[in-house]
């Protein structure tokens, strides 16, 4: 999955026609939900990133990241990684749009969420002018159901039961018509989305038109 | 990718191993003193090493990792000279197939090699020993029958070089690149896991401590270090195979002429004697290659014979019955008499075997064993295994130094896919795809040689006539012809 998610940013930024406010040539990502810290490790290690904010409300996990990250000298650059045990409503919002993010990631969170507009605008209110949000979710459709709540948690069991609540699904039609209604975001081309399956024994593919139904990738552009 | 099978031939020489390590094993944290931190820290500066590195060198996209190279020799000594005379080559050849020469060519490096030093060879003649059975590969009977020769077909089959001149050439390639920390004569000292401070963690780093003391910590440790490979004990993974009780006795021969096809023409042979192949392989001039894998005894006793008589040996070897070698090999002395009075006696298509050898280079005759090895896998926790280190091959098809070149060319990829996502480019989850791209691939060229090995070591019986049927009915269809040839090409 970690591979797919920096193919999906690199499709955001580099095949969207430009927007007023080009990014800079290195950016800054805030990873929310940033658990063992699998994508915000990565994302650290690239050439093209200056630095990375993750942030996750479970000390648990943050200290499993911190961990691992040690393990790497490369990310033990000062500034390069940081964690922060805390809540995106509890994180404090920059105080100018420059010092907001270029990226802002949000990886397989919005599926447990009570209240995602509220939720989203949290979010967003950390990206910067041309910066993207940049999200991963399921939809809410009956293959997702059976495939989260019957097949993962009850027949497999390798995620916790009650995990997942269907209810709280996002579809990728929502996000567009959320952000649309919104204003601001996604003109000139920067909306997109990318649906993904696992596929036993390959792992998780790239399948045209999965949005719809299942998996999917949301990436869009704050109008700069 | 399909297996590349291989019925053509050829010549690889000699997989002595490129660095001598002693090595203490120790699964031991390492000492006290802060080692530095390389990306890549590549063991052994061979063909697979090089080329890897120069290929790492070259991309864009991996130009920025810190590597460094470790080699108990002296690079520099072990060079070849500009002046070099076109005289005389060295016992150690290869015969690289287009693939591996495409990738050269792709890393830049191509184009520093010692070009009138290089042999293309455009025909190859296989024939089996003792029934005779022929086939010929050249591109131009390969085609498809009355369809017209395109213009785009390659007419080489494989390139002879030096394999110093492989070396001097990645060299001057990564020379021109510039940016890796070359430890040249430095012997590794021992590997171990590194130690956990409060500050960095390198617990599942390899550390490796050099003769001069300095310690190099690997993000990954690149195994490059031939046979008996350090790095792969390090790493605790077996490597399974066997011995053919044979060797293969290589020699530099000056021959009557440049060839019978000419200077623009040049002949490969192998002819499968019941002790193993005997081949020949063009290089420039009137100069030819010689590898001849036979059984340990014999290769000492033609080892141990005056010019003449070895020159008569290995003429013999072309030229007469299994029967008549088995007589020559327990004559005491007086080959090169023997041999001309028995040729008198046979009728030999004059054509269709190589060209009287009439001197070999001092020097350059030497032998070595054959075996047969393969790595359990190439990759574990922070460390890979490329060339030899991971395989050891049957020189019979003279794949060998190829299929080091394949895996330099796939670990160069994989490292890059890795660094485009941000992973860790030593964790056996972003190595993966190196081990099941190249594991599968060497596994069947090695079965393949092997058992072309043993179907060729039958003296007598239906095997004979299987065998055969089997090359003439090949030799006879130009397409499936071209299909054989083609994977030999490395499927380009």
């Amino acid at each position: 999955m970690n591979p797919l998610r920096h193919t999906f940013i690199s499709r955001c930024l580099d095949t969207t026609p430009p927007s007023t406010n080009p990014l800079p040539e290195e950016l800054r990502y805030l990873d929310i939900g940033c658990g063992g810290g699998i994508f915000a490790e990565s994302a650290a290690r690239l050439r093209t990133t200056a630095s990375v904010t993750a942030i996750d409300p479970t000390p648990d996990v943050l200290a499993i990241a911190e961990g691992h990250k040690r393990r790497d000298p490369a990310l033990m650059t000062k500034g390069k990684l940081t964690y922060l045990n805390t809540s995106i409503e509890e994180l404090p919002v920059p105080g100018s749009e420059a010092e907001k993010f270029d990226v802002v990631t949000l990886f397989e969170v919005l599926e447990h969420v009570n209240a995602p507009g509220p939720f989203l605008e949290s979010v967003i209110s950390n990206v910067k002018p041309g910066g993207w949000l940049v999200l991963s979710t399921i939809a809410r459709t009956w293959t997702s159901w059976m495939v989260t709540n019957v097949v993962a948690e009850d027949v497999l069991g390798i995620v916790p039961k009650g995990t997942h609540e269907w209810q709280k699904y996002v579809n990728e039609g929502e996000l567009r018509e959320w952000f649309a209604e919104k204003g601001g975001w996604g003109g000139n081309g920067g909306v997109k989305a990318m649906g993904v399956v696992y596929v036993p024994g390959l792992g998780w593919k790239e399948i045209p038109g999965g949005e719809a139904w299942g998996n999917y990738f949301f990436g869009v552009r704050r109008d700069g | 990718m399909p297996p590349r099978l291989q019925l053509n031939a050829l010549a690889a020489f000699p997989p002595l191993p490129i660095v001598r390590l002693r090595v203490q094993f120790q699964r031991r944290l390492a000492s006290s003193s802060t080692p530095d931190i390389y990306d890549v820290v590549c063991v052994g500066g061979g063909p697979a090493g090089l080329s890897l590195l120069t290929g790492l060198r070259n991309s864009k996209i991996t130009s920025n990792l810190k590597v460094a190279l470790v080699d108990g020799q002296d690079l520099q000594k072990n060079r070849l000279r500009k002046d070099a005379s076109l005289e005389s080559f060295s016992n150690r050849c290869s015969s690289l197939t287009p693939a591996s020469v495409k990738n050269l060519q792709e890393i830049g490096a191509w184009s520093h090699a010692a070009q009138a030093r290089i042999q293309p060879y455009q025909e190859m003649q296989v024939w089996d020993g003792i029934s005779g059975a022929r086939i010929s590969f050249d591109w131009d009977s390969a085609r498809p029958i009355l369809s017209p020769r395109s213009p785009t077909q390659p007419t080489t089959i494989a390139y002879m070089i030096e394999n110093i001149n492989i070396t001097s050439t990645l060299l001057s390639r990564l020379e021109e690149l510039g940016g890796v920390h070359i430890f040249s004569s430095q012997n590794v000292s021992s590997i171990a896991l590194g130690t956990e401070a409060p500050d960095v963690d390198l617990s599942s780093w390899p550390v490796l401590t050099l003769s001069s003391g300095k310690q190099l910590a690997a993000r990954l440790l690149v195994g490059a270090d031939g046979a008996n490979s350090p790095v792969r004990t390090f790493a605790g993974i077996p490597s399974r195979g066997f011995d053919y009780s044979r060797h293969g006795l290589v020699a530099t021969l000056k021959l009557a002429g440049p060839g019978w096809g000419g200077p623009d023409h040049k002949i490969a042979y192998q002819r499968f004697l019941p002790t193993g192949p005997i081949a020949m392989l063009p290089l420039p001039g009137n100069v030819a290659s010689l590898v001849w894998s036979t059984t340990p005894e014999r290769a000492a006793k033609l080892k141990a014979l005056p010019e003449s008589d070895f020159v008569a040996m290995v003429n013999a070897g072309f030229r007469l019955s299994a029967t008549d070698l088995e007589f020559l090999h327990t004559m005491s002395s007086g080959q090169e008499e023997e041999v001309a009075w028995r040729e008198q006696h046979t009728s030999l298509d004059t054509h269709t075997i190589p060209q009287k050898v009439t001197a070999v280079q001092s020097g350059t005759v030497a032998s070595f064993p054959l075996k047969l090895r393969h790595a359990d896998t190439y990759t574990g926790e922070r460390v890979a295994l490329v060339g030899d280190a991971a395989h050891t091959i049957h020189p019979l098809a003279g794949q060998g130094l190829n299929q080091g070149q394949g895996d330099a060319a796939a670990l160069v990829r994989t490292i890059s896919r890795a660094v485009q996502t941000g992973q860790d480019i030593g964790s056996v989850l972003a190595l993966e795809s190196y081990n099941s791209e190249r594991y599968a691939e060497n596994n069947a060229m090695l079965g393949i040689c092997d058992k072309l090995h043993r179907l060729y070591s039958v003296e007598s019986g239906p095997v004979v006539g299987l065998r055969t049927w089997g090359l003439k009915a090949v030799d006879a269809v130009g397409p499936l012809k071209g299909f054989f040839m083609n994977r030999a090409a490395g499927g380009v």
